[in-house]
């Protein structure tokens, strides 16, 4: 069902926008928002489209490249290297990478790097090679080393499960029409998303678009997460008064004397 | 069955968590302690975030001292007015102990400092249980008399100065030990997440020499309020406080602790007291494991708060 009322969505709007360019993008996400409750362990976001060329345009030989990518809201994240100090491991050196995707889930035709130029592709951020990670300016890490700790990054990232990449996992279901299936896992950061398609052919960007995708708490999970931020002493006397109650209630139902 | 906690913001296994409640619940119940310095850790050793693991915790110490104080209220086993004393220096203690756990958090050596403690504090506590409680069974064993309180003995601490007295423990001791007391376990209990009082009640029993029949009872109330404040300092300073978790644990802790506590009265006290401070003792080691061998991943990546 969800697939037709998507094909549909897709061929309506392709009818709207096919004048401008040559070659066109149009995507449509099966849920244009995920919602954290209780029994959330993650999910997945279904990413239909179609590649839609004008009447004028010649059919260019060579088969089309996608890349589509699933961008978290931006965030600061600390990646810190243990060192043995009197015998015990304590955290010495530290990086700030800055404004860097809180969740970043690439899916794509083929290997990231063979999609296009390695310029294309870092201006773009398609792949997790080309991804913008700026560091904070006052690090202490020796520059031979920040390499290092670049490539630790984006593997914890990935032992996470917030970063990753998966080639050869857009499915063409004609010449034209394509979907792929992106899972979000249950550690999911919270905030609007941004997903990003790209339509290459022959290493050269023909086309991108880009569509909104809000991941967000609601009802119970939402009313706490907002209290403990937003009223935290109210929440922490709250708790408190839960606490109390729910050890009084015990102490009075298994009274012994 | 899975469950997403709302602040930890992520899934767990609700009965794992429930049967963890109920297993620190029943050695809570079996020793009488609270139960903090085992339920901390085995948080974070299962992979909630420290954090939220340490202010947690002493949401579930609220709960499981709440509901042994109705006990010893009611039998009026509880000295209010050292309790009152006790709490000033505690809340004092818990304030101090939010405001490094932030700055410990945001410079990134806060799971160094909670492992270290563990290790120092559970190691020479355990240590000091041990020897005693062997001593005590020796002397069991050889049938030679058991030194009682005696009253007359003085320490240092009965030369300080701002004494007051306390009449239901019948002392007359200076304000300052105890408010000293009260302000490093609150402190550290904030810290660590931990009640305290495997540390308290000694402390009182033979620094302070107050009576083993208010010792607990006092102990007790003073955990919980100090508790209660280091809850409310935590939500407020480091929004870590995951009410779902807290209620899971609370509620596997007092069906627990009923059970423990059946069990606990077949149980000698000295034999009570090894097995404790052989717990106290493995914990220790477990954190001190931890720091000495060489990690799996030297890196770790923490996104910063918002």
């Amino acid at each position: 069902m969800i697939v037709h009322i998507a094909t549909l969505l897709v061929l309506a709007a392709s009818l709207v926008c096919s004048q401008a360019r040559a070659e066109e993008l149009v995507t449509s996400l099966s849920s244009n928002m995920v919602s954290i409750q209780s029994n959330f362990t993650g999910t997945e976001i279904v990413v239909f489209g179609q590649i839609i060329r004008d009447a004028h345009t010649v059919a260019r030989p060579g088969n089309y490249d996608l890349a589509i990518a699933i961008e978290g809201p931006k965030q600061d994240v600390t990646t810190r290297r243990k060192k043995r100090f009197l015998g015990v491991w304590i955290n010495r050196y530290y990086e700030m990478f800055k404004g860097v995707p809180s969740f970043y889930a690439l899916a794509t035709t083929k290997r990231a790097g063979e999609l296009g130029d390695r310029s294309i592709l870092d201006e773009n951020g398609i792949g997790l090679n080309h991804l913008n990670l700026p560091v904070s300016g006052h690090s202490r890490v020796p520059l031979s080393d920040r390499d290092d700790f670049r490539k630790a990054f984006l593997r914890l990232r990935q032992e996470e499960g917030l970063y990753s990449e998966r080639p050869e996992t857009i499915e063409f279901l004609t010449a034209t029409m394509f979907r792929t299936s992106i899972p979000l896992p249950a550690n999911i950061p919270v905030g609007n998303y941004k997903v990003k398609s790209y339509l290459f052919q022959d290493g050269i960007l023909l086309s991108k678009q880009e569509a909104e995708l809000a991941v967000a708490k609601i009802g119970f999970e939402q009313l706490t997460y907002n209290l403990a931020q937003n009223q935290p002493f109210i929440y922490g006397l709250m708790a408190v008064l839960i606490a109390i109650f729910t050890g009084w209630l015990a102490g009075v139902i298994f009274r012994k004397d | 069955m899975q469950l997403y906690l709302p602040i930890a913001e992520i899934p767990v296994n609700i009965f794992v968590i429930f049967g963890m409640g109920g297993a620190v619940g029943f050695l809570s119940g079996l020793f009488g302690i609270g139960g903090g310095f085992l339920l901390t850790p085995l948080l974070i050793f299962s992979g909630i975030p420290p954090a939220v693991s340490v202010a947690t915790v002493t949401t579930q110490v609220v709960a499981s001292s709440a509901s042994a104080v109705v006990t010893y209220w009611r039998r009026k086993a509880i000295d209010f007015k050292l309790a009152s004393m006790l709490l000033i220096g505690g809340v004092v203690g818990s304030l101090f102990g939010v405001i490094l756990f932030d700055v410990l958090q945001s410079i990134g050596q806060l799971d160094l400092v909670i492992s270290l403690s563990y290790v120092t504090f559970l190691g020479a506590i355990g240590s000091l249980m041990f020897v005693e409680s062997v001593r005590a069974i020796r002397r069991r064993k050889s049938g030679a008399a058991v030194s009682a309180r005696r009253p007359g003995q003085h320490n240092w601490i009965h030369g300080l100065p701002f004494k007051m007295r306390f009449r239901q423990s019948r002392l007359y001791v200076s304000v300052l030990p105890i408010l000293a007391l009260g302000g490093i376990i609150g402190f550290l209990g904030t810290v660590l997440g931990i009640g305290g009082g495997f540390m308290m009640v000694p402390a009182l029993i033979y620094l302070l020499r107050v009576p083993t029949s208010v010792v607990i009872g006092t102990s007790l109330f003073q955990i919980l309020f100090t508790m209660s404040a280091a809850t409310i300092f935590h939500a407020i300073g480091n929004q870590t406080v995951d009410i779902v978790l807290a209620m899971t644990l609370m509620i596997g802790g007092v069906i627990g602790a009923q059970f423990g506590a059946r069990m606990g009265q077949n149980l000698r006290g000295d034999q009570l007291r090894l097995l404790l401070a052989l717990l106290v003792l493995l914990v220790g080691m477990r954190f001190a494991v931890e720091l000495l061998l060489t990690p799996e991943d030297l890196y770790s990546a923490i996104p910063s708060r918002a």
